[in-house]
């Protein structure tokens, strides 16, 4: 089983963990066009490659941002939301 | 007559301890440390069991659990693998797979049809006439299938456990040990783990007589394990890799998962067979079963045989046997220029010949068809590999010992993602790149001379050890191989009449490859999958090679680019309850519990919750339904009281609580006053409902908020999501398990509860939706006014200690009144009587506010809240469908069920999310999904029942209880 | 409170062992199960013990640090670690957010719930915590059965507290030397205190262990 490190806790099986869906930025939903907010809602990039995605440490209760790279599965790094360019 | 020898030096028996068991009805001996096989065969009892398809006898082949000729059942398991199975004093076995026994088996007249059962027999034959196939396939798929499924199995509980280390080694032989060494002087804590009952590996049994292995061994062991920093596992196997290198340890009393900082396989070589016709017959062996039934069991594996071999792994099996006494006619080895000078000088020295560039043609069956009498040797063309029929000799024995080369144990290596590469010079497949963390040592890596596998061992452990940051040690220098190949390139004699087995498991000979290519199945995948090579219990462990090798050459392809099958978990077949362990089932309990126990609660699971459903109180005689409906009129007629602790509850305080709210639900919170309460609907980015609770305001910047109990976990966690988007201050903690929450509801609830509380209870002073704080019973409590399942109810939250006796407290109060606990069950009907919907029962994963009357929920004018510009974009398109009440016809004569659908001209326009008859009502009422032009108060619609039948119901704009006429 | 008996949230799993009940904090608790000596040998083999009766005061958010120095509490300065502040074990869960936890005997927590309220930048935890001991010298063996993280090394090691998983429920865990002995303390929501104990039991009773009553482990009246 896959471990993966908290920001805050550390490594952890991914068993203590809740997947959290992809980071996106939501468009301005005053001034972008239905489309845009339709996909926005329902499209996912299926491609692989690093994404960033939010992982939700349960026991704790702390969520935050992994990048992880979906065809190796690698995990690069981990932060707290906001606290990129400290990681 | 005994096979049984001497003592040999390191045998595995203890001959002090005695003991007896049966086989098929017959008694053996055996010593304690004899596996069920060693002791059959040292009782000269060489009929293990019967093949799979033909059903032909079968002995020894790879004594390692390579395969499973001998698979036996105790009338209690079903898969005993006789070859490493140890005895235990008073084993009743039989052989599976048979009818009538192992020698009489019945099924043994399917070996003289074999040629219409070709591989893959079941795609074509038996299928004309259609009408015939159901019968055919009742036969086949009884025949099918290895034992009998045993369905009393006791349930028996095999825990699991974790563990932890810096290295795992797999294989405690010569490279495993010296790995195993080498990391741990360099400071690492290791686990080493051996699927023998002992460690040692190969150097247990192939030492070719020399002397100095045995002394070798004991040096090895003894280090080992006397290390503080080795763990030794022996008697387990490691199952499979799990990212991260999880490797689950299963050993008979469970699995270890082991959590290791880096990996070593050492797991060494599966032997493969040559293949020549009637290699199969019991007396037929690998050179490595027969090494290891003479050293560790000290047994002979024949009285007088014939060494075959395309390596030079033959001869030292030949040595090792000369050297027990057992008579060697000759080595048959099927290359021309034979093998190394030292070994040949030996073997000759030995008094046994030497026939080069030879092959065994095809094995004499004895009379019975069930041993060895003789073998045909010819010329061989390795080139074409086939037999010279013109230069034959017949030699007569009782066995023969048979080598042709290695297949890797890599199946750890393939699941960790490494990639392999074809080796020329050892004619095997070697790791070529490994992952981050994962080393191999020894024969699995390409390297068999003893020495280097040594070194290679201490090579790899002190690369785990630098992977670990440990201290560095000089790198180590291993020699690759010298000499003549392990393994032989094609290995394989041809013969007219086939029965020149490649895969025991499935009985799959030569001719099935051909015949497998020629229908178009002619690479490896489909190979396999056609042919079964590789499918049976073994999982091709003793047939791979061989299987690749031929296909190689029916394609005229090297082996690389045929490639190999993958390997997964588990190594063996391993008993579901080991990977069930004990199961872990968390389940919450409210403070009440116990209470609702006493008095007849019939629990049902909700969630991880356990929670009333109804109330069954000991000497009542009522049924379920009876008691449903009893209880929900209780809080018509007088009053109830449900435990409502499993809600979810979240505190949300801060200066910015109010605007927080308004951003996260559909609603207005900034101008809630304090002391009321309001709908806290949620939706998600696609404007469906996910939630609807209540939202109480404490104070100024204090809010308490409930959700539904399945989705606690879930708001809590979205709130402390958007929380962090939006940076707001506000800070949240969930109360779910924290309060106990009780609803007291009915005409009579004011009064009981102003007998534990001094709070105002009257309208004026607290009005429907009004929130007040008291002491209930004596302890603080926050009250709510709500009106889910009865007009007149209060909400009672205080902390979960003294939950049990704030209710208790009530029920007493309220004896006199008559009331009611009542469960989930009644709450549901109650609630559909007041004419509420419950999110996620009667709404669905697409329904949106607009199609469940909860448009004046929305404050579409608010400047943001989750979901609103999808709502604004659904506002601009019709209604698909809309959620109503309605009742049923009272001529009704099939009551309808959830999810039946509601049919209008012939086409689905809906269907029922609820559905009761209520007795206060004296209706069937329900609600229902139907199209928007549907939804006008009086209008009638159709419901399908299960049988078919249209049954009709009229919408109902108000609540139900207006139709009663108490 | 007139007359209110709290009850612990895993006393409905403890009625069947049929303790001597005594009264903590308003809370009725199981005294003891057994003789004397036969908890002493659960305690050295392996033992479990619930002290969900101790009282405890909880605090969170931006201001929570600064409002517990400013009534004079010592706090252990990284997150994730615990410290004692004269008796009162002081947990620091994340970064900002405590867990104070009081003996037998000591009034600070009750101190705290009374002076203190949710205001700005604090908020005020109500908890529920079924909470055991854990001791024994198969300590390790149980853990290894119900957690998947190492609990036995360096995660523990320097005053360092735990938010994991044990049996499936999210828990609270550190580990203190008491008498040269080694425990394991465990918090987890009251809703799960019976599974948990059930659970921790049912396995610790295999090991060869018993449960122990609250005298074991403190002297209470």
């Amino acid at each position: 089983m896959k471990l993966l490190q908290c920001p805050v806790n550390g490594i952890r099986p991914v068993s203590e963990f809740t997947y959290g869906g992809e980071y996106r930025e939501m468009p301005d939903a005053d001034t972008c066009s239905d489309k845009e907010w339709a996909t926005y809602v329902h499209h996912r990039h299926g491609a692989p490659g690093l994404k960033k995605e939010w992982w939700y440490h349960g026991p704790s209760g702390t969520w935050f941002i992994a990048e992880r790279n979906t065809l190796t599965d690698k995990v690069s790094r981990t932060y707290l939301y906001g606290q990129e360019n400290k990681a | 007559m005994t096979l049984r020898i001497a003592e040999q030096e390191n045998e595995w028996i203890n001959r002090d301890m005695p003991l007896t068991f049966e086989y098929e009805g017959q008694q053996i001996e055996a010593y304690e440390g004899d596996t069920i096989s060693s002791a059959l065969w040292a009782a000269d009892i060489k009929v293990l069991g019967r093949s799979f398809k033909y059903h032909r006898a079968r002995g020894l082949l790879s004594f390692a659990n390579h395969d499973v000729n001998a698979l036996m059942t105790d009338g209690q398991d079903t898969n005993i693998r006789a070859d490493v199975i140890p005895v235990t004093h008073g084993m009743q076995l039989t052989a599976v797979n048979t009818d009538g026994g192992v020698l009489k088996d019945k099924g043994r007249y399917i070996d003289k049809i074999s040629a219409f059962l070709p591989v893959g027999f079941y795609y074509k034959t038996f299928h004309k006439p259609k009408w015939m196939f159901p019968f055919w396939e009742d036969k086949i798929r009884k025949a099918a299938g290895l034992g009998k499924v045993n369905f009393n199995y006791p349930r028996i509980t095999r825990a699991k456990r974790y563990a932890h280390c810096d290295v795992l080694v797999v294989g405690a032989g010569a490279s495993g040990l010296s790995a195993a060494l080498e990391a741990a002087d360099a400071g690492s804590q290791v686990i080493l783990v051996d699927e023998n009952r002992k460690i040692g590996g190969s150097l247990t049994y192939d030492m070719a007589a020399d002397v100095n292995t045995g002394s070798l061994l004991k040096q090895l062991t003894e280090n080992v394990l006397n290390h503080p920093n080795i763990r030794v596992i022996a008697d387990a196997y490691a199952g499979g890799y799990y990212t991260d290198h999880l490797v689950p340890i299963v050993e008979k009393r469970g699995i270890t998962k082991v959590r290791a900082g880096s990996i070593i396989v050492a797991s060494g070589v599966f032997e493969q067979p040559p293949v020549f016709r009637y290699n199969d017959l019991p007396g037929v062996m690998l050179s490595s079963a027969a090494q290891r039934l003479v050293n560790r069991y000290s047994v002979k594996p024949f009285t007088k045989g014939i060494v075959v071999t395309a390596n030079d792994y033959g001869y030292r099996a030949a040595l090792d046997l000369a050297a027990a006494n057992v008579e060697i006619v000759a080595v048959i080895d099927m290359r021309q220029t034979g093998a190394d000078g030292d070994l040949t000088a030996k073997v000759k020295q030995a008094g046994i010949a030497v026939h080069l560039g030879s092959c065994i043609y095809e094995v004499v069956p004895t009379s019975d068809k069930m041993g060895v009498s003789a073998v045909v040797v010819c010329a061989y063309d390795e080139a074409t590999a086939e037999a010279d029929l013109h230069q034959q000799v017949v030699l007569h024995c009782d066995g023969v010992a048979m080598s042709a080369g290695w297949a890797p144990a890599a199946a750890l290596l393939y699941q960790a993602g490494t990639q392999m590469r074809y080796d020329e010079a050892v004619q095997q497949f070697v790791p070529n790149q490994l992952p981050d963390g994962v080393f191999a040592a020894g024969k699995v890596n390409g390297i068999f001379e003893l020495e280097q596998r040594m070194l290679d061992g201490k090579r790899a452990g002190a690369e785990a050890s630098r992977y670990l940051g440990k201290t560095t040690v000089s790198p180590v220098e291993v020699t690759a191989h010298r000499g003549n190949s392990p393994s032989h390139p094609y290995p394989i004699v041809n013969h007219p009449k086939a029965k020149n087995f490649v895969d025991f498991d499935e009985d799959i000979q030569v001719k099935d490859f051909i015949n497998a290519a020629k229908e178009g199945f002619d690479n490896i995948e489909l190979m396999k999958r056609f042919t079964t090579v590789g499918m049976g219990p073994s999982q091709g462990k003793h047939s791979n090679m061989n299987a690749i090798r031929i296909l190689a050459r029916i394609r005229d392809l090297p082996v690389e680019k045929i490639g190999s099958t993958t390997a997964r978990p588990f190594f063996h077949p391993t008993p579901i309850g080991h990977l069930g362990g004990r199961g872990f089932h968390p389940h919450r309990l409210t403070a009440m519990h116990e209470w609702h126990v006493k008095e007849g609660a019939v629990m049902m699971e909700a969630g991880v919750w356990m929670r009333p459903a109804y109330y069954l109180p000991a000497g009542v005689k009522i049924s379920n339904q009876q008691a449903v409906q009893q209880e929900a009129l209780a809080v018509r007629k007088s009053a109830g009281m449900i435990d409502g602790s499993t809600l979810g509850k979240i505190e949300v305080f801060g200066k910015d609580a109010a605007a927080f709210l308004e951003r996260f639900y559909t609603g207005k919170f900034a101008s809630q006053k304090v002391g009321n309460s309001r709908i806290a609907m949620l939706l998600d980015e696609a404007g469906v409902i996910v939630d609807d609770g209540v939202a109480v305001r404490l104070d100024q910047d204090k809010f308490y908020v409930s959700t539904n109990s399945s989705n606690a976990a879930t708001v809590y966690r979205e709130m402390q999501r958007n929380l962090q988007l939006w940076g707001m201050q506000v800070t949240l903690v969930n109360l779910t398990g924290v309060m106990s929450a009780m609803t007291l509801a009915g005409p009579s609830s004011r009064s009981i509860l102003s007998e534990v509380t001094e709070l105002d209870l009257l309208d004026e002073a607290f009005p429907q939706g009004a929130y007040r704080e008291a002491l209930v019973a004596g302890v603080k409590a926050r009250v709510m006014r709500v009106a889910f399942v009865s007009d007149l109810a209060f909400e009672i939250h205080v902390p979960s200690s003294a939950g049990l006796h704030v209710w208790q407290k009530i029920m007493d109060a309220g004896k006199t009144y008559g009331i009611r606990p009542f469960g989930t069950d009644a709450q549901r009907l109650l609630r559909l009587e007041m004419g509420h919907h419950l999110i996620s029962h009667d709404t669905d994963g697409l329904t949106n506010p607009f199609e469940a009357h909860a448009d004046s929920l929305v404050a579409m004018d608010k400047p943001f809240f989750i979901g609103q510009r999808s709502l604004k974009i659904l506002q601009k398109k019709p209604l698909k469908k809309k959620l109503v009440r309605f009742v049923l016809d009272t001529n009704f004569s099939e009551m309808p069920k959830e999810c039946n659908l509601v049919i209008e001209n012939g086409e689905i326009a809906g269907r029922v999310t609820s559905i009761s008859f209520s007795e206060y009502v004296n209706r069937v009422i329900g609600f229902a999904f139907v199209l928007p032009e549907q939804a006008k108060a009086g209008n009638q619609f159709a419901i399908r029942t299960d049988s078919g039948r249209m049954e009709m119901a009229e919408v109902v704009e108000d609540a139900f209880l207006s139709l009663s006429q108490g | 409170m007139q007359n209110v008996v709290l009850q612990s949230s895993v006393a409905f799993a403890q009625t069947s062992l049929k303790p001597e009940l005594g009264f903590i904090n308003g809370m009725a608790i199981a005294n003891r199960y057994a003789d004397p000596d036969v908890e002493s040998r659960h305690a050295a083999k392996l033992t479990i013990c619930d002290v969900s009766c101790l009282s405890r005061f909880a605090i969170k958010g931006p201001a929570a640090a600064d409002t517990l120095k400013a009534k004079g509490v010592e706090l252990p300065a990284s997150a994730n670690s615990w410290s004692r502040h004269d008796e009162t074990l002081v947990m620091r869960l994340g970064s900002s957010e405590f867990l104070l936890e009081d003996p037998i005997g000591v009034q600070q927590c009750k101190g705290l719930s009374e002076q203190l309220q949710s205001g700005d930048g604090v908020h005020v935890v109500l908890r529920n915590d079924a909470s055991f001991i854990l001791s024994g010298e198969l300590l390790d063996e149980l853990l290894a059965q119900v957690c998947a993280i190492d609990l036995s090394g360096p995660m523990l090691a320097d005053n360092r507290l735990a938010m994991t998983s044990i049996a499936g429920v999210s828990v609270i865990v550190l580990r203190q030397e008491v008498a040269g002995q080694s425990l394991m303390r465990l918090w987890c929501d009251g809703t799960f205190g019976v599974y948990l104990w059930e659970t921790l039991l049912d396995i610790i009773k295999e090991l060869g262990g018993g449960p122990v009553g609250f005298n074991q482990f403190f002297n209470s009246n």
